[in-house]
């Protein structure tokens, strides 16, 4: 199935639309020191608690920091651990799936059995009790987010591998004596884009959500700029005002996060999936 | 050539035998097969509970420093008495070998001592089956009204594809499925709790109301609302989309084609002729979304101060009361596993097919 990753997202409305939001979210991650004059633990000159003014765009928290500035260093903190997932956990997705499905035999049995059961964990149990005692950075909790996630991805990889690997041209290779590994790179990688990509679309997201929780249990890294800790400070204040423009924000710069992802991955899904490809005009299963 | 290798197969996918083989060894082989994979299924479900087993063991153990304080927290040692730490050194043989630690920990658990949680001074198991009711109540509704609403909106979405009604819930259940469920719970609880103050803002019942009957079931159900419409407007879409995909498949086959000529209903081919085949996949899905059900609850619970296992978990984790903090997530994985196994059973029953083909 040759499927145009970018074609199929940014020819759908659904895929479009969520394109444009993890795109103004990127944006504001990437360009976050100027768009703001503070820094995200600055205590400023304001009163805690102020309003929204023309200094402070969503006001500034308990601690006299801006709560505009912790909005945009909280989405480079979110992007960082979505980004890294989906390359660590699409990386071993494909190293241990398309092996599998190449090699087969005791290797792949092995591997599989892994998979099943470690599909079978309750993975965001297990996180949050290594999270419990470790209180993960950034980077320790992309790699304990990808130790959990990749096998559903292997699974799938290895499925699309063993019906590419079946095809005319991988056997036209193999004739004329290329080996596992140039079969991997040169034929099937090129061919689990789409596939691989939906999958890493569905880490990333399941990676912002992890994020977020962990941190609005308060088990991350104490000194990390997070999205989720903001929201569980800010819980706290309910009985204020400063809900508006402390906890609502946040909580829907996570959403809008959430909600672009899904919304590229469902595009995406869709367009890949046979049955609801059959379609007269744009794939979204109707959209 | 692929095939070389395989049996041969009939137009039905059949694999051919030789004549002489008969029916009596085909069914003999295909019954083999069904307890080896349930064997092997079993194993998956033995292997990851033996796999949290030994990270609740390893994962203090780990840590830097006296073993004994990462197993009960700084704090918990403030308030410790000498003779309640030699009791505990001793219960967990920590003076012995990792190995024998090891053993006197699972003879410990099968003996259902989950540890002594301090803050709460009492039995970690105690502890937490007071506050696990409440966890199923929310959980358990959850479920159930998420999958019935789900089928329900996905057979009426599916039959109008691509009409108004159709675009419409589409696009909002996807927008509502990318809510994570914490902020849901705090979104409603800001708008029907603060602001319209139509909800109360914490807890699972009315303290000291000395309500009993009807009256104690509405106010459950009072508070119960808020923190279940979190869940079910978070959830709903997995079962909602399932049902849309197959009911757009199944209302191109001729079956359907043949109810309509007969002359059947608009309702009697929804529910009783398309519908119907849903009904696997999304008790599959179901089954499957277990343990995100459960610990969507947990967060939900923690903003709702709804007095189940995960605002415990939250209270745990805040004062560092590591015995109880494992002993929840222990509970929890029991209550996932145990009831992902329910569904795979009651699966193979729903769909002959599961247990013999393959």
């Amino acid at each position: 199935m040759h499927v145009s990753v970018w074609r199929e997202v940014a020819g759908s409305n659904l895929g479009r639309a969520g394109l444009l939001l993890i795109g103004a979210m990127v944006l504001l991650a990437i360009f976050a020191p100027i768009l703001t004059p503070y820094a995200p633990r600055e205590n400023t000159s304001t009163p805690a608690f102020s309003r929204p003014s023309e200094d402070h765009w969503l006001g500034t928290n308990d601690a006299r920091q801006d709560i505009w500035t912790q909005l945009l260093y909280g989405a480079r903190t979110s992007l960082s651990v979505a980004f890294g997932v989906a390359l660590l956990s699409g990386f071993i997705s494909v190293l241990i799936g398309g092996t599998a499905a190449i090699f087969g035999g005791l290797y792949d049995r092995f591997w599989m059995r892994v998979v099943d059961a470690t599909v079978a964990i309750p993975d965001v149990i297990v996180i949050i009790l290594v999270a419990a005692y470790l209180r993960p950075n950034v980077f320790f909790m992309i790699l304990l987010l990808s130790a959990l996630s990749w096998p559903g991805g292997a699974r799938v990889i290895r499925a699309q591998t063993l019906t590419l690997k079946e095809r005319m041209h991988v056997s036209a290779s193999r004739t004329f004596g290329a080996g596992p590994s140039h079969i991997l790179l040169h034929h099937i990688i090129p061919d689990l884009g789409p596939v691989l990509v939906a999958t890493m679309i569905q880490d990333a997201r399941r990676a912002v959500f992890m994020e977020a929780g962990l941190s609005f249990l308060g088990i991350s890294d104490p000194s990390m700029m997070s999205w989720g800790k903001m929201m569980q400070y800010a819980r706290v204040f309910t009985y204020l005002e400063v809900w508006k423009w402390w906890l609502l924000p946040t909580g829907i710069a996570l959403s809008i996060t959430l909600i672009g992802l899904s919304f590229i991955g469902f595009a995406l899904e869709s367009a890949l999936d046979p049955r609801l490809r059959e379609r007269e005009k744009g794939h979204d299963g109707g959209i | 050539m692929a095939g070389a290798d395989l049996s041969m197969e009939d137009l039905y996918k059949r694999s051919l035998e030789s004549p002489m083989g008969g029916l009596k060894n085909q069914r003999v082989t295909a019954i083999a097969g069904a307890l080896l994979r349930r064997a092997s299924f079993f194993t998956n479900y033995a292997i990851a509970f033996a796999l949290i087993l030994v990270l609740n063991f390893t994962l203090p153990r780990l840590m830097p420093g006296d073993p004994f304080q990462a197993i009960y927290g700084e704090e918990a040692l403030l308030a410790m008495t000498p003779q309640l730490k030699a009791q505990l050194v001793e219960r967990l043989a920590l003076d012995q070998s990792m190995g024998q630690q090891f053993v006197a920990y699972i003879l410990a658990l099968a003996g259902g001592d989950l540890g002594h949680s301090y803050y709460y001074n009492q039995p970690v198991l105690a502890v937490i089956l007071d506050f696990l009711p409440w966890t199923l109540l929310l959980t358990g509704s959850a479920l159930v009204l998420s999958t019935l609403l789900g089928l329900f909106l996905g057979v009426e979405s599916g039959y109008r594809r691509g009409r108004r009604l159709d675009k419409a819930l589409l696009a909002g259940l996807m927008f509502l499925n990318g809510f994570p469920d914490f902020f849901m719970g705090i979104v409603l609880l800001l708008v029907f709790g603060v602001v319209l103050g139509l909800i109360p803002l914490s807890g699972a019942l009315t303290p000291y109301s000395g309500l009993s009957g009807l009256p104690l079931a509405l106010d459950i159900l009072h508070h119960l609302l808020a923190p279940l419409a979190a869940l079910v407007l978070v959830r709903v879409t997995s079962a909602y989309l399932l049902t849309r995909n197959t009911m757009i498949t199944t209302l191109k086959e001729n079956f359907i084609l043949a109810a309509k000529a007969k002359g059947c209903s608009e309702g009697q081919i929804k529910y009783r002729h398309a519908g119907r085949n849903s009904l696997l996949p999304v008790v599959t899905a179901t089954g499957l979304s277990i343990p995100q059900m459960v610990t969507g609850a947990l967060f939900v619970e923690i903003v709702f101060s709804y007095p189940g296992v995960g605002s415990l978990l939250y209270n745990s984790l805040l004062t560092r009361d590591y015995p109880l903090i494992q002993g929840i997530l222990l509970m929890v994985t029991v209550v996932v596993l145990v009831g992902n196994l329910l569904v795979d059973l009651l699966y193979s029953r729903l769909d002959p097919r599961v247990s013999h083909a393959r």
